[in-house]
């Protein structure tokens, strides 16, 4: 954790056993890296995993189970499910990145003013924080949806903003910590400013923390975008966001279940690769 | 977290190391509490007050004044007397403060104002449709109780290594899964194959259980890795092996010494709980085709009603802020080393949140 307290001759052994952990990472995390990989490709160049168009109906192809063809079959217009599924992981996983990008910076800025100031500035925050924990997440982003206008972009700034209480708080917890260090005093002794301790000490070693939580987040707010889609407040179709598909699916529930548990399975899937990254972030902190 | 403040509280108050007489502490403690609840009280009504104020500006200001929006709309099929009347109770044509402190006085006298689709007072909507919610959540809530337990047990008592292990695994799995596909997957199950509900009359018993599990599935989560964590550090203290060498089983170690104080930190979880009860009763009763608090909000949703989602998101605040204040004031009578006064205290309402954030999902493994 202190590696400022740590004797220069040290350094590089320190680098090495940690090379050394890299290469020796546990086999789900190697696979959770994997199948996270895959999906951002799916996010970046959908076209290279798919040669059906996501939008095209094929009326003589309606409700095909999976198959070589289709993997993941096709709906009710006749369309290949898969390609439906890859060209809506850019909305659905891209947005869940805003959503975290947006409460980290937020949260983050104000978190660190609240732990390195103190006083009144983290006593205003921190009451702040604690009116913005007080609402339902959930039932907050609905709202900011609704009076920003339904859209998968507004869904992701919606839940960023939902979570920015939490990383203000995991942030000022952190700085808190870390500006009462020995280091931190030694580094002001030596006549180091405010602000070079910020960005010299504080935020070097507050990253890993504020990074597990981030990594946690982003497969939270994948849920979380998929759950508004799912109730219809993201973008219409034709987008094909995870949660629109599951939704739009869950009307051929009898007839088609593939529409539901491809989509669904894709989710699950992509949100416990995160979580374990998560885990593996936190527990090698 | 605990542990560590009531030794601060030790080495800063020499007062506690002399021995007054007994009654004199409970006088003190007494007094004490009283006033650390009085305090919270007084939190939580101010926490409750901005919260409606933040919700207002989201939905009034940010959303540019949907009152006005959607009474003028000719959808909904109001005459131009009772328009009058709905924009003079509102305010609309005022300024926005004082539609804020008319909506704010009323929410605090209890009056949430008049249904702008329905044409109804909104508590009557939502009194109507809260019992339905309340067995949903209610049932859910126990569920996640009895799941978070069953998974803590088993992350101790496990005969096999492996089993703990794929036990610990299991929360994860549980945050990964989004509650509408629960659902899906359950109505798939029991109306489709086993007929035991029908999709179009949820509200039977193994319909309600249905989606009692759905909504408490991924709230076990956070619960048992608390639960979870709790119990490895209470295992790990020297009462623990004190215990051991005295000859206690694993089991009475269990029951009479781990479950009390690592089940604090697990009532500060129970406002979050709730919380994301009603974060997901608004999924779960669209999946199944339920009545409840949940549908109001999502048919003000489709048609604009702002009152009902002010009052709705309002009330959940306030049953959220509630919930934590119960949190708040039991932990200090469960676990009396929790301190009440100074820098240290138990903290701001809604810092239990944190507390237990904290030790879900970030420092579960400490």
């Amino acid at each position: 954790m202190s590696f400022a307290a740590v004797p220069q001759p040290a350094g590089p052994r320190l680098l090495s056993r940690r090379r050394l952990r890299v290469l020796a990472l546990p086999p789900t995390v190697l696979l959770s890296f994997v199948i996270v990989a895959i999906v951002l490709l799916w996010a970046l160049f959908p076209s290279l995993f798919t040669s059906h168009s996501p939008v095209t109906a094929v009326p003589t192809q309606k409700f095909l189970p999976i198959s070589s063809a289709h993997w993941f079959g096709t709906d009710y217009l006749g369309r290949d499910n898969f390609t439906r599924v890859i060209y809506g992981t850019r909305s659905s996983v891209l947005n869940a990145f805003v959503a975290v990008g947006i409460g980290l910076l937020v949260g983050g800025v104000f978190g660190l003013l609240a732990g390195f100031l103190g006083g009144i500035t983290d006593a205003l925050i921190g009451r702040g924080v604690d009116v913005l924990l007080a609402i339902p997440g959930f039932l907050l982003a609905v709202v900011l949806v609704v009076s920003l206008g339904f859209n998968t972009i507004n869904v992701a700034i919606a839940t960023g903003i939902t979570m920015t209480a939490i990383f203000a708080r995991i942030m000022r917890a952190e700085t808190l910590k870390i500006r009462q260090s020995v280091f931190v005093e030694s580094s002001y002794l030596q006549g180091g400013s405010p602000l070079f301790v910020l960005f010299r000490h504080i935020l070097p070693n507050a990253y890993r923390s504020v990074l597990a939580l981030a990594v946690l987040q982003l497969g939270n707010a994948i849920i979380i975008i998929a759950a508004i889609a799912f109730l219809g407040y993201g973008s219409p179709p034709p987008a094909s966001d995870w949660g629109l598909l599951i939704s739009n699916g869950a009307n051929y529930q009898q007839i088609a279940p593939w529409l539901i548990y491809c989509p669904a399975a894709v989710v699950v899937i992509t949100v416990l690769s995160i979580n374990r990254i998560s885990r593996w972030l936190r527990n090698t902190n | 977290m605990s542990a560590i403040s009531a030794l601060g509280s030790e080495t800063a108050d020499p007062a506690s190391g002399s021995h007054p007489p007994d009654d004199r502490i409970g006088v003190r403690s007494r007094r004490r509490y009283l006033l650390y609840a009085l305090r919270r009280v007084i939190q939580a009504i101010f926490v409750i007050i901005l919260a409606y104020v933040i919700t207002f500006f989201v939905i009034s200001v940010l959303g540019s004044n949907p009152i006005q929006t959607t009474l003028s709309s000719p959808q909904a099929g109001l005459d131009p007397s009772s328009i009058k009347k709905l924009e003079a109770y509102y305010g609309v044509n005022g300024s926005i403060l004082h539609q804020l402190w008319l909506g704010l006085s009323r929410f605090l006298r209890g009056q949430l104002g008049t249904s702008l689709q329905y044409h109804l007072p909104v508590s009557k909507l939502i009194l109507t449709a809260l019992p339905y919610t309340l067995k949903l959540g209610g049932m859910a809530l126990l569920i996640s109780l009895l799941f978070a337990c069953l998974l803590a047990y088993g992350s101790q008592r496990f005969p096999l290594a492996a089993g703990r292990s794929f036990i610990r695994s299991i929360p994860s799995f549980f945050l990964s899964v989004p509650n509408f596909v629960i659902g899906l997957l359950l109505i798939e199950l029991f109306s489709f194959h086993f007929h035991t509900f029908d999709v179009l009359n949820p509200d039977n018993l193994v319909g309600t259980i249905c989606a009692a599990f759905a909504l408490a599935i991924p709230i076990s989560a956070p619960l048992s890795e608390v639960l979870i964590a709790n119990l490895d550090t209470e295992g790990a203290q020297e009462y623990a092996l004190v215990a051991r060498s005295r000859g206690l089983t694993e089991a009475k170690l269990f029951l009479r010494h781990l479950v009390k104080p690592s089940s604090v930190p697990a009532i500060t979880m129970f406002a979050i709980i709730i919380g994301e009860l009603m974060g997901g009763a608004l999924i779960t009763e669209e999946v199944f085709g339920r009545t409840g608090v949940g549908t109001v909000m999502y048919q003000a949703v489709t048609t604009g009603d702002a009152p009902v989602l002010q009052a709705v998101v309002a009330l959940a605040a306030a049953v959220f802020v509630v919930a934590n204040l119960i949190a708040d004031l039991v932990a200090p009578l469960v676990d009396p080393r929790i301190e009440l006064v100074g820098p240290r205290a138990a903290g701001g309402l809604v810092r239990g949140l944190g507390r237990g954030f904290q030790a879900g999902n970030l420092l579960g493994s400490r």
